[in-house]
């Protein structure tokens, strides 16, 4: 497997916080990494021992292709660049902020035969891929009633995410790993129902918000998601409960993780060196690994462009559905492509 | 790399032939002579290895005359001894499934065999390999739990009854539950504290579990150790997971020091549920077998060729030491649950 990827040069455009997670993948694989950001470039080079790109031309022309971590709305132009000179993406969730901005990329893609592929972890986290697998086997019989959640720390109080025409707002943002898992486990959706608390204001987002959206699926199940930026500090929590017509699946991440300390506070004693392999593959890992492999021409990975796009489109329709206050049917709804 | 694997009698020799069949860079050669003899429902020899999609050889002179750079052996416990001399013989380095043998004497010629040949031994503890063992180790190591006092270890599992009756097969096995499965908690604790001595010894033991299957050996057992570091630790290693249950069994280790306690079940995190079963468990740990074998074969590889009399570049863990010390603990064990009374070693 990782004798395909020998020789392997990634072209990171991105420096922030994501790039760190998806450089040390890069470097477990053995990859010459090349950097190109508006800032944070050299520090990242430094700490990691990667290649600085002054320019974006001059990284797209040494690289075999990109991993875009740059924030949300770069990612259309960025991949739109690549694509232009016939390199591969890998871009960060969201694909972009708009479904006609998806289809604007997946469509240039198409037209230059270059493959596309957003980076929806949560597909190879190895919880959500073995209920995937159970429900795909038929363990738990057809899927009726699925929920999904995702909270943690708001990333609003600071940086560019309140301003909902930067990050897309807490759905586009977070829930966007939901909705694909929704549509991964349950199959494509027929409407989408949100409704968020408290609601965006001119464009801008509380910093403490939730959103919950109800998807109904072509296959007769029907699905939920919640996305919650909660207090500052809150711990991040994920999880599913997927009921099918003769059983259920669920997982509660931070609960059952087979390690437990009861340690005094004030434990006191010599640096802890946690070996990596005491983490497990990260999925980022085996994310990056899978689709680096499929861009080389190997098997497609578990994701394709086009659930990229899908994901933004449902994100798309719900802040539709906010505004509205109305269900809206996919089958006729089309993004405006405006992106808050 | 030449990579032999020596009977299909332990479970356990599926998990390394699918993953030693999918590396680019050994060849898999099998054999399981005592295959069709066996009592079991399943298939076994060239049938089972057909399964596996490696090839296989009619007997154990074949295996060995092909030049393996190295053995693994997961024949019945007590067949051990015989395969991991013939492997040193040949100049191969070993990893030899759990407990290392049934006899303390077959063991330590054993490690004797493997000195002499120049060749690693190495035990399946897959255990060792387990993210939440590592970061318990590391958390050691640093001194964060003080001075460790006391341990309880539990490896709970289903009798292994129905895939392989050889396990409740005195003379095969070496003893029931005792045997089976006091050794992985053993080798976990002998890691922890950087291969303490077992001093003293007391086990109780039953059979009022599986009485319905006939079984002639425990099926229960507690076993108190006394290490010559002063450590306390008890292990409960029987097979007291219903035949319903979810999952097989699993591991769980509970480490008391100075500072306060650490509590590790490397077996735990899963999806749960139900399905038309019943409870649904699945496990998605990772798999710790895969990273047993990488250390074994990167030792190997890093080790060349055995040279007789000469350590071994690369002394991988856990080791024929290892393997020793928590084999003579469950002897102690099983002599203990006769006589009632602990034992001095």
């Amino acid at each position: 497997m990782a004798e395909q990827l020998t020789d392997l040069t990634v072209g990171l455009i991105g420096a922030g916080n994501i790039s760190h997670v998806h450089v040390a993948a890069w470097k477990a694989l053995g990859a010459r990494v090349l950097v190109h950001s508006a800032e944070g470039a050299e520090s990242l080079a430094e700490q990691y021992g990667l290649e600085v790109a002054p320019t974006l031309d001059g990284l797209l022309a040494e690289v075999e292709f990109v991993d875009v971590v740059t924030p949300s709305p770069t990612h259309k132009d960025l991949a739109l660049a690549a694509i232009a000179v016939g390199k591969g993406v890998i871009c960060e969730k969201p694909l972009t902020l708009t479904a006609a901005d998806s289809h604007e990329v997946m469509t240039a893609a198409a037209a230059a035969g270059v493959k596309v592929y957003p980076a929806h972890v949560v597909r190879f986290f190895p919880e959500y891929k073995a209920a995937y697998d159970a429900v795909q086997a038929g363990r738990i019989g057809p899927v009726a009633v699925a929920r999904f959640y995702r909270q943690g720390s708001s990333p609003a109080g600071v940086e560019w995410y309140r301003d909902v025409r930067h990050s897309g707002g807490v759905i586009m943002d977070l829930m966007v790993h939901d909705l694909d898992q929704a549509q991964w486990m349950c199959g494509p959706v027929t409407t989408v129902y949100a409704v968020q608390s408290p609601p965006n204001v001119d464009g801008i987002s509380p910093v403490c918000v939730a959103a919950h959206v109800t998807l109904t699926h072509e296959s007769g199940a029907i699905s939920f998601c919640r996305a919650t930026w909660g207090v500052p500090g809150a711990p991040f929590r994920t999880g599913f409960h997927v009921a099918g017509a003769s059983g259920v699946l669920k997982y509660a991440a931070g609960t059952d993780t087979g390690f437990v300390d009861e340690l005094r506070d004030d434990a006191v004693g010599g640096d802890v060196l946690i070996p990596a392999a005491a983490r497990g593959e990260s999925p980022y890992l085996t994310q990056l690994r899978e689709i680096a492999i499929a861009l080389r021409g190997g098997p497609e990975p578990r994701v394709a462009g086009a659930d990229g796009a899908a994901a933004v489109y449902l994100a798309e329709a719900a802040r539709a559905s906010m505004e509205s206050g109305k269900t809206i049917d996919m089958k006729s709804f089309t993004s405006s492509g405006a992106v808050a | 790399m030449k990579v032999a694997i020596a009977s299909f009698a332990h479970t356990h020799a599926a998990s390394y032939a699918y993953l030693l069949a999918q590396m680019p860079d050994v060849e898999v050669l099998s054999a399981d002579p005592d295959g069709a003899a066996a009592p079991d429902a399943g298939p076994r020899g060239a049938e089972l290895a057909k399964k596996f999609g490696i090839p296989y050889v009619d007997s154990y002179d074949e295996l060995f005359a092909w030049g393996p750079d190295a053995v693994v052996v997961t024949s019945e416990n007590a067949g051990h001894r015989a395969l991991v001399e013939r492997a040193a013989a040949v100049g191969a380095h070993v990893l030899c499934e759990k407990p290392l043998a049934t006899e303390v004497a077959d063991g330590q010629a054993m490690l004797d065999a493997c000195a002499a040949a120049g060749s690693i031994l190495m035990i399946a503890y897959p255990v060792r390999f387990a993210p939440s063992y590592l970061r318990l180790r590391a958390l050691v190591e640093a001194g964060r739990l003080g001075d460790i006092y006391a341990v309880v270890g539990t490896n709970n599992g289903k009798i292994p009854y129905a895939a392989r009756q050889w396990f409740t097969d005195a003379a095969l096995a070496g003893g029931g539950a005792l045997v089976d499965h006091t050794v992985h908690c053993a080798d976990l604790i002998d890691g922890l504290t950087g291969g303490a001595s077992a001093a003293r010894v007391y086990a109780a033991a039953n059979h009022v579990l599986h009485q319905d299957k006939d079984v002639q050996v425990e099926t229960g057992g507690l076993v108190t150790i006394t290490y010559d570091n002063g450590l306390l630790a008890t292990i409960d290693c029987s097979w007291s997971v219903p035949d319903n249950g979810p999952t097989w069994g699993g591991v769980s280790l509970r480490v008391t020091g100075t500072n306060g306690s650490v509590e590790i079940e490397p077996f735990l995190p899963h999806v749960g549920g139900t399905d038309p079963e019943g409870e649904v468990f699945l496990a998605f740990g990772g798999n710790l077998d895969e990273s047993l074998l990488a250390t074994f074969l990167n030792a190997v590889r890093a080790s060349g060729a055995p040279v007789p009399g000469k350590e071994p570049a690369v002394v991988p863990q856990p080791d024929g030491a290892v393997g020793l010390r928590t084999l003579q603990i469950v002897d102690a064990a099983r002599r203990s649950a006769v006589s009632g009374q602990p034992v001095d070693l």
